[in-house]
């Protein structure tokens, strides 16, 4: 496994009051291919703080982390010898807004900026600019405009494309579709879901859309109040009773489903996680 | 009906070789719910910007109540429209709860005993009042916004406008936002929603539909829901029950019992 | 970033806390103005006493104080150290012979290096500093032998004593009325204070209430940008950014990564803000009332009387005794 938590606790410092544990016990492994990961909770749950653990940015105050061979306990940040930048290059995180990375005068100089971190040749991060740019679903033009004059949704396709170019292993994002509109958010996903496919790398998307964890994940990780409460198969989640407490609504597709066959008996197999094959099985079960 | 707000002719630009904006014609009457639905860079904050006179039309009018809006007048008719932002952050003026309600009504020199009455009254409204000594950072995105709510409550103003103000919360705190618009509605408030997501258009009385600065239909929430080519036409989505719906319309699938289930399930999102 | 919270408000009960902040910032000045004009020890002994009054009937806590003071130890101590070394004016009170031999040089290179190995395990570093300056001197002046190859010697004037000890002393009553002026007030009714006083430069033509309401949303913001520095800083350390290392050249990049979206998210937060002030009625120079009004209490009568003969009393005693 790629990256590895034991029993992960972070408690934040703060003078007046004592510091408040915004992950706790956290215990998880997530493998460095062929992963799709939603994390769902609602705001203050510890979403973040546990990302910010998966590429080393924080560490532990409690418990102890192993993330690409490299272990990490809250001893770590006293003992210099351990390097954590390289761990950053094969864990990437894309963070909510892209207005908090993009600052170079092209795209294609923000694009490399990560690479070049890292140590690649310039040439080789331009060549890996070209092809991320595209992967993002944005063509060569783009490379030359000033990052600052793009649209809301294409600032963080570029935001996503300086991760990408870095060639992680994983690649963590913050809520990337919030204030899209539907249009942007599918087109989006549809990026992730290439990533996750084509290039095999493991995915893990922060979000509050249902719809999202339902249509697209495999796996999906529950945080609330700091404590990692469900860890597993989406469609498991969402039919258990108990969601609402945890103040989750259920997926659109899963509910229509379940309104259909309350009211009309109709038969349908499984449990679609499409809209199209969702409605290929209604229009099947209302002939038969 | 009421008019309380109607625009003429209505065109914007932020320079003169683009036209964020084109020909608006619109009237809202009193007491309505109406939501203008678009894409992201249709236009539609850009609208709501010009309502309240932080943007100069290029031509067209707009008039608000009767009054005509020019440099002269806007100060009065930001007195009859108020307005919550998209992002809680940057709206929050004041250091703790109770300064930020107390903010707008400062500016509009209410005095002290009547400010405090209206401060405590408007921050139950929006149960709030429990956090008037609380500060920013203390609070979710959601509370933010509710505190934004109270602020416009408590200038009595007659129009509030919720511009993407639900989209940066989570699902917690915009159900609880979309629960106040209906309340303030259901008491006589006039509210204009402005969004991408077709769930909060439902409840509206009417919706506009823009697309590229142009309307591209105004018409009520139940026609505009059901106009597949419409919406398809400005990037936006049916609602899944009547995409459903079109679907088997399209495949010839007949169960009128199913279809009105269907119309029934989208209308009670 | 969290620590920049000395001298913070701390919530509490006391006097102090009741008073108007117009009250408290004009006895302030007239006060630290006092204390600059006694020339005494003796008289700057008792006003010393009187704060310390001061604080304990205020109820607030000499370790709130202390934490005020701590960042400017090393300016007190400079300045004590430099004016005992330097200034030879006055009468000779003190004199201590110092020899220099390989073995004192030694034993007190000793000394250094012990206390530059053990320094980060000691709690009481200023204390231990000083012991260690106290047995360094101890060393140089009692070993007179042997192969002493030269001779000095560690003397205290009169007047460098004085004059270091009221540097300090002034330095401390600056500080600790300051703390509790800051520690006592909430921010907001220390913005409104500020405006009331500052109220008179109308006359020159600076809008007080703009200045006010420009403090008044820097302190609200403050909190805000903080997070969001550290925000971007972790977003550009995502992309492998080391703000630990790197030469120069990586350094200027590193700073402008942090600097350029810290700048473009604030000029578009101002813009935003602008709005959302100007949507809600807000015109700047307009008059608009005041949810915060200031209530003068007899109290606040009797804190500024006493400040007031606080200044005269060492005003007269400066010039008739």
């Amino acid at each position: 496994m790629a990256i590895k938590f034991e029993r992960v606790s972070y408690q934040y410092q703060s003078i007046d009051k004592r510091g408040y544990l915004a992950i706790e016990d956290v215990t998880l492994s997530i493998a460095g291919e062929g992963e799709f990961i939603t994390l769902i909770g609602e705001t203050g749950s510890g979403k973040s703080t546990l990302v910010q653990h998966m590429n080393a940015l924080l560490q532990p105050t409690e418990g102890r982390m192993n993330l690409f061979g490299i272990k990490i306990d809250k001893d770590t940040k006293r003992q210099k010898k351990v390097k954590l930048n390289p761990i950053r290059k094969q864990v990437g995180l894309v963070f909510q807004f892209p207005e908090y990375q993009l600052f170079e005068e092209t795209v294609q100089k923000d694009i490399i900026f990560g690479p070049r971190n890292f140590g690649v040749s310039e040439a080789e991060a331009i060549k890996r600019a070209k092809e991320v740019i595209k992967v993002v679903g944005l063509d060569e033009s783009y490379l030359k405009r000033s990052p600052f004059n793009l649209s809301g949704g294409e600032k963080k396709r570029v935001s996503i494309a300086g991760i990408l170019a870095m060639e992680p292993d994983i690649l963590i994002l913050d809520e990337p579709t919030s204030g899209l509109d539907p249009m942007g958010r599918n087109a989006l996903l549809k990026v992730f879901n290439d990533i996750h496919e084509k290039l095999n790398k493991t995915v893990l998307i922060i979000t509050h859309d249902m719809n999202t964890v339902y249509e697209y994940a495999k796996r999906v990780l529950v945080m609330r109040e700091g404590v990692l409460v469900y860890d597993g198969d989406p469609l498991q989640l969402f039919s258990r009773r108990n969601i609402e407490n945890w103040n989750l609504e259920t997926p659109e597709i899963l509910k229509l489903q379940k309104a259909l066959q309350s009211k009309f008996n109709i038969e349908i197999d499984n449990y679609p996680r499409s809209k199209k094959a969702l409605f290929e099985a209604v229009k099947e079960g209302v002939k038969q | 009906m009421e008019t309380i707000i109607e625009i003429k002719d209505l065109t914007f630009g932020y320079s003169s070789d683009q036209e964020v904006l084109k020909n608006i014609n619109l009237s809202i009457n009193k007491g309505e719910w109406i939501t203008i639905l678009g894409h992201n860079g249709s236009g539609k904050s850009t609208l709501s910007k010009l309502l309240i006179g932080l943007l100069k039309a290029r031509n067209g009018t707009i008039r608000v109540d009767g009054l005509l809006l020019d440099e002269n007048t806007v100060y009065d008719i930001r007195k009859k429209i108020g307005i919550v932002f998209q992002n809680p952050d940057n709206q929050f003026v004041g250091v703790t709860v109770r300064d930020d309600i107390a903010f707008g009504l400062e500016n509009l020199q209410i005095e002290r005993e009547e400010m405090i009455e209206r401060i405590d009254s408007f921050s139950k409204k929006v149960d709030m009042f429990e956090y008037l000594n609380k500060e920013p950072q203390q609070l979710s995105g959601g509370q933010k916004q509710r505190v934004a709510i109270a602020g416009i409550l408590a200038m009595e103003t007659d129009v509030i406008i919720f511009d993407e103000a639900t989209s940066m919360l989570d699902p917690k705190g915009r159900r609880k936002i979309m629960e106040y618009m209906r309340k303030l509605n259901e008491e006589g408030t006039t509210i204009i929603t402005i969004t991408h997501d077709m769930k909060e258009a439902v409840e509206s009385d009417r919706i506009v539909v823009l697309k590229d600065g142009k309307i591209l239909k105004t018409d009520t929430s139940t026609n505009v829901l059901n106009d597949k080519a419409t919406l398809e036409q400005s990037n936006l989505e049916l609602l899944l029950p009547l995409e459903l719906l079109y679907y088997l319309n399209e495949n010839h699938v007949d169960r009128k019992e199913l279809k009105d289930y269907l119309w029934q399930l989208s209308l009670s999102e | 970033m969290k620590n920049i919270v000395i001298g913070r408000y701390v919530p509490g009960k006391g006097f102090l806390y009741t008073l108007d902040p117009r009250t408290k910032i004009i006895a302030l000045l007239l006060l630290m103005a006092g204390t600059f004009i006694i020339d005494e020890l003796i008289h700057m002994v008792v006003a010393i006493a009187m704060i310390g009054i001061i604080l304990l009937i205020g109820k607030i806590s000499i370790r709130r104080v202390y934490l005020g003071l701590r960042p400017l130890l090393f300016l007190l101590i400079f300045t004590f150290a430099f004016q005992i070394l330097f200034n030879t004016q006055g009468e000779l009170l003190y004199e201590m012979p110092l020899y220099y031999s390989p073995l004192t040089i030694g034993l007190v290179a000793l000394v250094v290096v012990t206390w530059m190995l053990t320094k980060k395990y000691i709690r009481f570093k200023l204390i231990y500093f000083l012991i260690m300056v106290a047995l360094s001197l101890f060393i140089f002046s009692t070993l007179n032998e042997p192969f002493v190859f030269g001779q000095g010697a560690f003397t205290v004037y009169e007047d460098a004593l004085q004059m270091a000890l009221f540097i300090m002393l002034r330095l401390i009553i600056i500080v600790t009325l300051s703390t509790i002026l800051t520690i006592t007030t909430k921010p907001t009714d220390l913005n409104l204070g500020l405006e009331s006083v500052l109220k008179p430069l109308k006359i020159v033509r600076v809008n007080t209430e703009e200045i006010a309401m420009i403090i008044s949303i820097a302190l609200r913001y403050i909190p805000t940008l903080l997070d969001e520095a550290n925000k971007i800083m972790l977003a550009q350390a995502s992309r492998g950014v080391d703000f630990q290392e790197g030469k120069l050249k990586e350094k200027v990049m590193q700073i402008v990564s942090l600097l350029v979206p810290m700048f473009i998210i604030s000029f578009k937060r101002s813009d935003e803000l602008a709005n959302a002030m100007e949507a809600r009625s807000f015109v700047p120079g307009q008059p608009r009332t005041r949810l915060h009004q200031l209530v003068w209490k007899t109290l606040d009568t009797l804190v500024i009387i006493f400040a007031i003969g606080f200044l005269f009393g060492s005003i007269y005693i400066r010039v008739m005794v």
